[in-house]
């Protein structure tokens, strides 16, 4: 997989800047590129930039400066639609606060992102149990939100954003609300979601340990990148599965 | 404490202005919608009331025979009583220009040869103009007219006037001008005044007046002397303060002022609906808010008063922004009122400038604020009863858990079904406030069972909304059986403004059925002659000479005379219908309910009995064979009622009697309209034109067949609802404007939904189809609720309120069809409602939303 030449992200002398009142610079000349099925901790405090930079990556913000490419192809030029529907199908997302919609249950809160492509209801469904029973939660598939712990609730933010089988997951402090012995649970999850499909997967953090499942990590401060190391002897372990 | 929460209100309102505005509007509409209606009403009897009392003059007592007048002999009886200073003979007739315009003109024929004390506003000396005196009393062309009217018209002294008369169309000439002052100015200045005794003869009140203008002597109190007057007067005549008449003509058009009050008190209801509505999102939107103020130490008391304090504040804004609107609303109204007075009531008055009734202003300003703190009181304690640690937790706690409860679904059913079978099976002498109170029960049952109904509603929408929308539509149908409660109170809305639509519409149309079948039944002729477009007049009667020449001709098979007048019934003006029995009979064999139809037409034909309309019945608990007392200007009679039909002519009742009975004790043999069933074989067509040749054309005629007529009748029954289609354009559109509302708040208050939905890549477009849809959903919804909520209240109406008002018993028919044409209207209105909140939707900023709290 690592042979594919293409990068899966590249950010290019990206600049964030938000001018509300005072100018304040979020991200400062980032360059990263992120190859296929890399495991990439993007560390720093809090306020280094490493929402903003999740953002841009996904495509749910566009940068001030530089560019953002996505298997290639620059986020700035396409259509919101277009972005939206990478998003659905390529980017899995999973949040520090779970952001499942309240209304609808764990499965339905799964199937939606089929839903929105088109599929029908019963498919849709049919597909989102076996992904619930992937992520081991099968119990809880009809419940609706407010009736689960919190690492229930991010198990079905996990399914929800595996359901197309996405090339790469974002992960923002997914483990921020977690409590430690549940946070590790959520995090060999993702370690058995790598090792089975190959994802790229960017975990923001700021907890050391849960930065250890990942074999590169990059640390921002004040928006800049400061740090980027590759542990390559993690890098085998990955290569050779 | 109280400053710190206000300024945290104040921030609140800064960022959901939108929703504030809307509030605002909600509150405002109510608010219009109640002071329009006092104002109009208020107008209406001012100037039903004002034209009465400026005709009267100086006078402090009024001599009066009803429609007909009464004996002109009775003047001498007047004048001959000890106590009476001044007295004046009046005719008074609504007279029609014989100019293209046809405008019409209040002709008061008054003793010319008399100094006219009583009237000196009109006639002193600074203000009137006359060339001649002598040439005015002696020759009986004079027509003196109001400055105001003179001008108008470009009249000065010398000029023609010409009106149409029972005579046909009379020159008149101007020969005197006085002043738009005290009678002169009624009606907008559109007066004259001729001799009396020459009125006599051109309008067709031989020897007949229409009133004497009394004043007293300073010795002797009014009320005495109206004792010594009435002691020498047949029980037919009535002497009274002109106040005092003006308050009747109040009772006449009550029902009309009934119906207007239904309305403001639905308006409310609306209203409060909006308000709460508001208020519910609010303490939703502010959870977290609350919870940390409440973790803090703001008190249960503090949360609710900051809640309460916002409502009274917006409930202040709100309404005074609402009586200015109803100021303008009112402007528009006060026409159709008018019009609705005169056509239907006979009750003529002239538009005075509308009223600002600060009075009124007040009771509106406090009205609303309490609507909106009584609407608001739910939320708020909600907002402060609410566990501060549940409050500071997730999004995904916040789902409502108490939807739709057992016990709240039980009441909700126990109180539609005691509404229900109490307006089935009370008895109707508990009284209209009473009867009010079951439809509050049916509304406040259905609110409470709305959740579950929008459930169901939901749930059955959601297999259509799937095959037509696919996954925004189900998604959308979702999130309304998810979340009954955030969308209740729209529903709730939409349920009330269009229950209220539905059922004025079903009473109408009820209304109209059961007057359709009455015509068919009480009025089964093929030509009906009539001499004017309302339903009571004071002038323009067919002369008995100009009916016979139309009876004569050869076409007509049978006739029937009618005329149409009114009594004083047990305090009520009744209407009074003097048929020629035999005929009326013969025309309209199935006419009767109840009585023997034989020996009701002898005993009628004969003078020995009277017909009454079951409302009068009903109204004046009278059986068959009771006896009815009837006062006419020469004395009182009594006769057994020996038949019953269903007649809704008038809403206080209906007594048919013989015109010869008529004739004998009013001295009147004009007509109003003539019954003709012609041989068969004629060409209605020709006939029309040659009743019209018969008249002479210069009368004011009507002819109609009888589809012609029905239809007519219908378009009066239009007419006096025209201000209740105003009033279902108003619902409509405070409906759509809950519905927008809520739109905006579904919108503000799911933003972290929207831009989850977003972020995991719902595209802008399914975004904006999802809240289109939701608003499509609920409008459905309401739709169906205000039709089944409707279809109650129309049963209530036509059970209850046509039977207690009026006294009529109409057969309840629902208007399928127009709930059927509302939908497409109402997919309509909703989309274009949700339209700018869906377009907010999709542009949702995502990354805020997400992160938003
Ligand atoms: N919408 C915004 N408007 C203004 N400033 C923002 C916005 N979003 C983020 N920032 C600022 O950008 C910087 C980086 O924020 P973020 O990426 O959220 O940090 P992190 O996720 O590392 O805690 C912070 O200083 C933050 O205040
Ligand atoms: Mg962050």
């Amino acid at each position: 997989m690592e042979n594919n030449p293409i990068p899966v992200i590249e950010v290019k002398g990206v600049r964030k800047s938000y001018a509300n009142g005072a100018e304040v610079c979020a991200l400062d000349d980032v360059d990263l590129t992120i190859g296929h099925g890399q495991r990439v901790a993007i560390m720093g405090q809090s306020g280094s930039g490493k929402s903003t930079l999740l953002n841009l990556i996904c495509g749910l913000d566009v940068p001030t400066k530089g560019q953002v490419l996505f298997e290639g192809r620059d986020l700035a030029t396409m259509s919101d639609d277009d972005r939206t529907r990478i998003r659905r199908v390529k980017m899995g997302m999973i949040f520090q606060t779970f952001n499942l919609l309240p209304t609808l249950t764990g499965v339905e809160n799964v199937a939606l992102p089929l839903r929105l492509n088109g599929v029908a209801l019963r498919e849709a469904n049919e597909k989102a149990l076996a992904m619930i029973e992937k992520v081991g939660i099968t119990k809880r598939a009809h419940h609706r939100p407010d009736e689960m712990s919190g690492g229930e609730r991010q198990r079905i933010a996990i399914a929800r954003a595996l359901i197309f089988d996405p090339p790469v997951l974002l992960a923002d402090e997914p483990t921020g609300n977690l409590d430690s012995h549940t946070g590790e649970d959520i995090l060999s999850l993702l370690e058995s979601v790598h090792s089975e499909f190959g994802t790229t997967i960017l975990l923001v953090t700021h907890n050391e340990h849960a930065a250890e499942h990942c074999e590169r990590r990059v640390t921002l401060l004040d928006g800049k990148i400061v740090a980027d190391e590759t542990d390559t002897s993690r890098t085998a372990n990955v290569s050779s599965v | 404490m109280t400053g710190v929460l206000t300024q945290i209100t104040s921030r609140q309102w800064r960022i959901h202005y939108t929703r504030l505005i809307l509030t605002i509007v909600g509150i405002a509409l109510g608010v219009a919608v109640f002071f329009a209606i006092q104002t109009t009403n208020v107008t209406l009897v001012n100037a039903l009331g004002g034209t009465i009392e400026k005709l009267a003059g100086r006078a402090t007592l009024q001599v009066t025979g009803g429609d007909t007048g009464f004996s002109e002999d009775y003047l001498k009886t007047v004048r001959a009583t000890p106590g009476v200073a001044l007295s004046e003979p009046v005719t008074e007739t609504m007279a029609t220009l014989a100019m293209p315009e046809g405008e019409k003109i209040v002709v008061l024929g008054l003793d010319t040869t008399s100094d006219l004390k009583l009237y000196s506003d009109m006639f002193d000396e600074k203000g009137l103009e006359v060339k001649n005196p002598l040439a005015f009393t002696s020759k009986a062309d004079s027509i003196a007219v109001s400055r105001k009217f003179a001008d108008r018209y470009g009249l000065k002294d010398g000029d023609k006037l010409p009106l149409r008369t029972q005579a046909g169309t009379q020159e008149f000439t101007v020969r005197a001008i006085f002043r738009s002052a005290g009678a002169g100015d009624v009606f907008d200045g559109n007066v004259a005044v001729v001799d009396v005794y020459a009125s006599q003869e051109l309008f067709g009140k031989k020897g007949r007046f229409d009133r004497i203008d009394v004043m007293n002597s300073p010795n002797v109190t009014v009320d005495d002397l109206k004792q010594r007057i009435r002691a020498e007067m047949p029980a037919g005549i009535t002497v009274e303060r002109p106040e005092r008449r003006s308050e009747g003509l109040e009772n006449t058009v009550s029902s009309m002022h009934l119906g207007l009050t239904v309305m403001s008190f639905l308006a409310f209801t609306v209203c409060a609906f909006l308000v709460f509505n508001s208020f519910a999102i609010s303490v939703n939107q502010r959870w977290k808010e609350i919870g940390v103020l409440r973790a803090i130490g703001v008190t249960r008391g503090g949360i609710q008063r900051m809640f309460l304090t916002e409502a009274a504040i917006v409930g202040v804004v709100g309404s005074i922004v609402g009586v200015g609107i109803g100021f303008m609303l009112a402007e528009a109204a006060i026409g159709v009122v008018l019009n609705v007075s005169l056509t239907v009531y006979g009750a003529a008055a002239s538009p005075g400038a509308l009223e600002f009734n600060y009075g009124f202003a007040v009771e509106a300003i406090v009205a609303g604020v309490v609507v909106s703190l009584l609407a608001a009181w739910l939320p708020s304690r909600a907002g402060a009863r609410l566990d501060p640690i549940a409050a500071l937790h997730d999004i995904e706690t916040r789902t409502s858990k108490d939807v739709a409860n057992l016990p709240r679904l039980a009441a909700g059913v126990v109180l539609l079904a005691a509404g229900l079978l109490l307006t089935t099976f009370s008895t109707p002498t508990v009284g209209l406030n009473i009867q009010l109170f079951y439809t509050l029960l049916i509304q406040a049952g259905m609110i409470l069972l709305l959740p579950k109904f929008i459930e169901w509603g939901s749930r059955a929408l959601r297999p259509l909304m799937n095959y037509f929308f696919g996954v925004e539509g189900l998604i959308a149908v979702e999130t309304l059986i998810k979340a009954p409660r955030r969308t209740a109170s729209t529903v709730g809305a939409l349920m009330i403004g269009l229950a209220f639509v539905y059922s004025t519409g079903a009473y109408i149309i009820s209304q109209k059925a059961a007057i359709d079948g009455e015509l068919d039944r009480s009025l089964d002729v093929d030509i009906l002659v009539t001499s004017s477009q309302q339903l009571q007049t004071t002038s323009n009667h067919f002369s008995a000479v100009t009916a016979a020449s139309v009876m004569s001709l050869p076409e007509v098979a049978i006739a029937d005379t009618l005329r149409i007048s009114s009594v004083n019934y047990g305090g009520e003006k009744v209407s009074l219908l003097a048929h020629d029995m035999k005929s009326y009979f013969a025309m309209s064999p199935n006419l009767l309910e109840e009585g023997d139809r034989q020996a009701a037409e002898s005993k009628t034909a004969e003078g020995k009995g009277v017909l009454i309309s079951k409302n009068l019945a009903y109204r004046g608990n009278l059986r068959m064979g009771d006896t009815v007392k009837i006062n006419s200007p020469t004395g009182t009679l009594e006769l057994p009622v020996v038949g019953m039909l269903s007649y809704s002519r008038s809403e206080k009742g209906t007594i048919f009697i013989d015109k010869g009975v008529f004739q004998k004790y009013w001295n009147d043999t004009d007509v109003d309209d003539i019954l003709i069933d012609l041989r068969p074989g004629t060409d209605p067509v020709q006939f029309k034109q040659r009743v019209q040749a018969a008249i002479g054309g210069e009368q004011d005629a009507f002819i109609y067949t009888h589809d012609e007529f029905k239809k007519w009748v219908d378009g009066l029954i239009d007419q006096f609802f025209a201000l209740f289609y105003l009033q279902m354009v108003i619902a409509i559109f405070v409906a759509a404007l809950g519905l927008v509302n809520t739109m905006v708040i579904s919108v503000d208050e799911r933003r972290r939904e929207l831009g989850i939905f977003r972020a995991i890549g719902g595209l802008r477009r399914q975004v904006m189809k999802m809240v289109l849809l939701e608003a499509v959903a609920i409008s459905l919804i309401g739709l169906a609720a205000g039709a089944i909520t409707g279809l109650f209240n129309a049963y209530f109406l036509v059970h209850t309120a046509a039977r207690v008002v009026a006294g009529f018993s109409v057969e309840l028919i629902f208007p399928y069809t127009m709930v059927l044409t509302a939908v497409p209207f109402v997919i309509v209105v909703a989309v274009g409602a949700a339209f700018l909140p869906a377009m907010k939707a999709a542009r949702t900023n995502v990354v805020e939303a997400v992160g938003y709290e």
